[in-house]
């Protein structure tokens, strides 16, 4: 019998509000606000000393916020040491007591609750069992791969039935293939406990599959709160759309109506293509490399460039190709719809409108 | 903040209030029973009779007691280079030993850690008494007809000093000799270094802070040694902690050990500032870094 | 082998020599029927075993600095691990006047820290009780057993407290369950050095010994100054066997520290 999941969310809330942590002059977390739905799994991913694992820390009380609030299910929490908490918690290093038995490692926590000696080893087992571990529960730590202590760590976190899981890069320190078999894991854990995850990552493919939205995170700052596909379709930044995935970006003049090229190209964009409204001036056209196609030089409608290097790389091929005034833009075409190009060739490189994003060129500095 | 937040006052470094209460007993234990205790015998050497340097002036005009200043700073270099002397190739074989010769070395050198150092200094007292062993020896291969006085003589005293102290110089030299990879030979051989100079150019420097930390170690112990003066040295040529012990035991003349003590401990302080950089704990005890 | 690595080999066993001969001669002296010490040692008889745990004045003393060193053991143990846990978890400039101070009883000479505290104590009334050995003894072993905690301690990744504390446990409960027991084989090894250190002290208690409390080193001391009796030979071998046993004990710790040692991969 696996630990009981509630049908009904048992997640819990949480309200971060205007959360500031300074580290002496250093300003770690700068005014982040968020909103974490009951049962959401939620990513905070950035590059390092980007204030994630701060954020973090504070949700578990581990450190002191210098400003701002916590509310988990509208209690505020902001200053409530961990033990108080009533959190799951999984580290980076899966921290398994050494001395201490998989078993008794995973009732800690209900020992610290002053659960009785049978029950906690029933909800133990129980929680061994979710986490696919049944049977190991009188081995050390120690006697254990990397993925199994990981999932020890797991059963640790989630035996007492936390309402709010904290993951601090819990599977950086795995191999790639077990890495992959612990997303699965943690994600069927999510829905099957409906608790409310919060999982710090500086893996954007690994955010990007697991989590309901991700919130990207820049120098303390919160740069956007979206889902996968919004993140990647949509970034409401030039940070967040260099940030995740491979993006061009195009240096243009916008008048209002149509963004022009270095080289000649045109482009009329709409509404739809701007995130916030842009004013006339100096812009930059971000697009996706696999939204761009080749066609015949001087064909309507195409901007000119010239072919620099075709990388071949089985199912798709990267054509890397400069226009004129330097800009180097890559193209990621299916391999079969490659012709044959050679280096120096001038092609026509073609855009779809709805491809296309616009953002105001002061963003960029 | 709650006194349940005592200790993570900011997250999970302890609290300022926390490491006090942690580290109270130490600080009260070394003031109450070492800095107060020393700083006062020490007050009384400039305190008493009246306030006065005479004290002082005494241990350093006086040719008796200038003299055995002198001969306590002879003794205690004679044996920090006596034991850096023996200590050093011994050290060396432990860095570069593997297996059970690795054990063996260690065992030989941490014995004397292990043994009291009053059983040592008995040892020494019949090796070297008028029938002892090793007057015994000399008499057999011819080098004295008659038993050396070998008991009771500053030889003795430094022998058997070095033979006590040598563990705390070889262990310093090992903890920083360790940490040469063997490769480094080979990479000073390829460089053109002969062995002399792959140990001179590469060795001895590596070697160089545990030499320090050592000798320094192994002088600053020397200066105050009190067992192996009383029990083996010559009641007519004494060291500074014995005739402190002779001033405030059999003179009691209070003021004046007091006096010794200060000079005693100031010098040792000084040394010690002096070299804080090289001169760490840690290192001592063969630690690496 | 070459001349050089010979004649260096000859000259480390040589070294070798001069450290081990003196601990090893000593002991067949024990075992001697002569009344005075002489190697090789003549006949042999148990009689100077005898005449230490017969004699009312060897016991009293042994059992005395028993006493003092399990003490001395215990305090420092206790004070040691309190500090060196605050030192190792950040204590900045308290830390650094720690270690500052920690330096004192190593290099001030145990002689004048004797003088000075023989004056302390009688000032104080501290003289000639077991209370005035403790703190003197835990003044001079503390360095070791800090050393021995720190070098523990620092291996304990701080981060299991915070995963313990995540589980409920509260800052004091996760150092009981967790950290402490992770590094109590070295407490310990540190407490057995601790109690070797004060079974084997010899001048401050040179200098604070009335008549009535005197401790075995004290005895010793009196004994080779005054006849140099085979009871020192006997007691040598008496502390071997306990320094060996001692020493075996502590290895095992030290084994069973190893063993749950946790690696962090960073």
């Amino acid at each position: 019998m696996a630990v009981e999941a509630a049908p009904q969310s048992r997640g819990a809330s949480i309200e971060i509000e205007h959360l500031d942590k300074y580290f002496g002059a250093v300003r770690a977390v700068d005014d982040v606000s968020l909103s974490i739905a009951a049962g959401e799994f939620i990513a905070l991913l950035g590059p390092s000393g980007s204030g994630k694992s701060t954020i973090l820390m504070s949700l578990a009380g581990f450190e002191r916020p210098t400003g701002g609030r916590i509310l988990i299910d509208g209690q505020d929490c902001t200053y409530l040491p961990p033990y108080k908490r009533n959190i799951g918690m999984v580290f980076q290093h899966y921290t398994l007591f050494p001395h201490l038995s998989v078993m008794d490692n995973v009732a800690f926590p209900l020992k610290m609750r002053g659960i009785s000696k049978a029950e906690r080893r029933r909800q133990a087992e129980a929680a061994l069992e979710t986490v696919r571990l049944a049977g190991y529960g009188q081995r050390m730590p120690k006697q254990l791969s990397g993925g199994q202590q990981q999932r020890v760590a797991l059963a640790r976190a989630i035996v007492y039935r936390p309402r709010v899981l904290l993951m601090d890069e819990p599977l950086s320190a795995l191999d790639k293939n077990l890495r992959e078999e612990m997303q699965l894991e943690i994600k069927r854990l999510h829905s099957e406990l409906g608790l409310t995850v919060v999982f710090v990552t500086h893996d954007q493919s690994e955010a990007l599959t697991m989590a309901d939205r991700i919130a990207i995170l820049k120098s303390g700052r919160l740069q956007q709160v979206s889902p996968a596909r919004e993140l990647y379709e949509r970034p409401s930044n030039l940070f967040t759309a260099s940030f995740i995935g491979e993006m061009n970006m195009l240096p243009a003049e916008w008048d209002g109506r149509t963004a022009s090229l270095p080289g000649g190209g045109v482009m009329e964009v709409g509404a739809k293509s701007m995130i916030d409204p842009v004013g006339p001036g100096k812009s930059v056209l971000a697009i996706r490399p696999e939204r761009l196609s080749i066609a015949a030089p001087d064909s309507a409608g195409s901007w000119p460039a010239t072919v620099c290097d075709v990388i071949y790389a089985g199912a798709g091929t990267l054509v890397i190709a400069e226009m004129p005034g330097g800009t180097e833009v890559r193209v990621r075409l299916p391999s079969n719809a490659v012709g044959s190009l050679s280096r120096g060739e001038a092609i026509g490189l073609t855009c779809p409108p709805d491809a296309a994003l616009l953002y105001s060129a002061e963003q960029a500095t | 903040m709650s006194a349940a937040g005592f200790f993570e006052a900011d997250g999970r470094r302890l609290s300022r209030g926390g490491i006090m209460l942690l580290m109270a007993p130490f600080f009260a234990l070394i003031l109450f029973a070492f800095l107060y205790p020393l700083l006062s015998l020490i007050s009384i050497s400039f305190l008493e009779p009246a306030p006065t340097l005479d004290n002082y002036q005494r241990v350093f005009e006086n040719p008796v007691y200038a003299r055995v200043l002198m001969r306590t700073l002879r003794i205690a270099v004679l044996v920090t280079l006596l034991s850096l002397a023996l200590s050093f190739p011994v050290a060396l074989a432990m860095a570069h030993a593997r297996g059970p010769k690795a054990v063996f070395l260690a065992a030989c050198v941490l014995l004397p850690f292990w043994s009291s150092v009053l059983v040592r200094t008995a040892a020494w007292a019949v090796l070297l008494q008028r029938n002892g062993l090793i007057n015994q020896g000399l008499q057999a291969i011819g080098l004295t007809s008659e038993p050396l006085r070998l008991l009771y003589t500053q030889g003795a005293v430094v022998i058997a000093m070095t033979h006590v102290l040598m563990p705390f110089m070889v262990l310093p030299i090992y903890g920083a000799l360790r940490n040469i990879p063997p490769d480094y030979g080979r990479a000073a051989a390829i460089c053109g270094a002969g062995p002399l100079r792959a140990f001179w150019e590469v060795t001895l420097p590596i070697a160089m802070p545990g030499v320090i930390g050592g000798s320094i170690l192994v002088f600053l112990t020397a200066l105050g040694f009190f067992i192996t003066p009383a029990l083996l040295g010559s009641p007519q040529e004494m060291m500074i902690a014995t005739l402190i012990s002779q001033q405030m035991r059999e003179i009691l003349d209070w003021p004046f050990a007091a006096a010794l003590v200060g000079v005693l401990t100031l010098f040792v302080t000084a040394v010690t500032l002096a070299f804080s950089r090289v001169f760490r704990f840690d290192r001592m005890m063969g630690g690496h870094t | 082998m070459n001349a050089r690595t010979l004649l260096l080999n000859a000259y480390v066993y040589a070294v070798l020599a001069f450290i081990l001969v003196p601990i090893l001669i000593i002991l067949p002296m024990a075992f001697s029927e002569t009344q005075y010490l002489t190697f090789p040692p003549q006949g042999f008889t148990l009689r100077w075993f005898e005449e230490f745990f017969n004699n009312r004045r060897w016991m009293d003393a042994t059992w005395f600095s028993l006493r003092i060193a399990a003490l001395t053991a215990v305090s420092t143990a206790i004070i040691g691990t309190m500090a060196t846990y605050a030192l190792v978890r950040g204590a900045g400039s308290l830390g650094t006047i720690f270690q500052a101070l920690l330096i004192g009883p190593i290099v001030v000479p145990h002689i004048a820290l004797a003088v000075a505290l023989y004056l302390f104590f009688q000032q104080s009334g501290l003289s000639g009780t077991t209370i005035g050995y403790v703190l003197a003894h835990t003044i001079i072993a503390l360095p070791f057993t800090v050393f021995t905690v720190s070098a523990a301690l620092s291996s304990v990744d701080p981060a299991l407290e915070d995963a313990a504390m995540s589980c409920g446990a509260t800052r004091f409960t996760a150092f009981r369950l967790i950290t402490l027991p992770i590094i109590l084989p070295n407490v310990i090894s540190g407490a057995l050095f601790a109690f070797i250190i004060s079974f084997d002290e010899p001048v401050i208690a040179f200098f604070l010994a009335g008549i009535r409390d005197k401790t075995l080193p004290r005895m010793m001391f009196d004994d080779i100054e005054q006849n140099l009796t085979p009871v020192i030979p006997a007691i040598a071998v008496l502390l071997t066997v306990l320094s060996i046993s001692v020493l075996l004990g502590a290895a095992i710790l030290r084994r069973i520290a190893a063993r749950n040692a946790v690696t962090v991969d960073t």
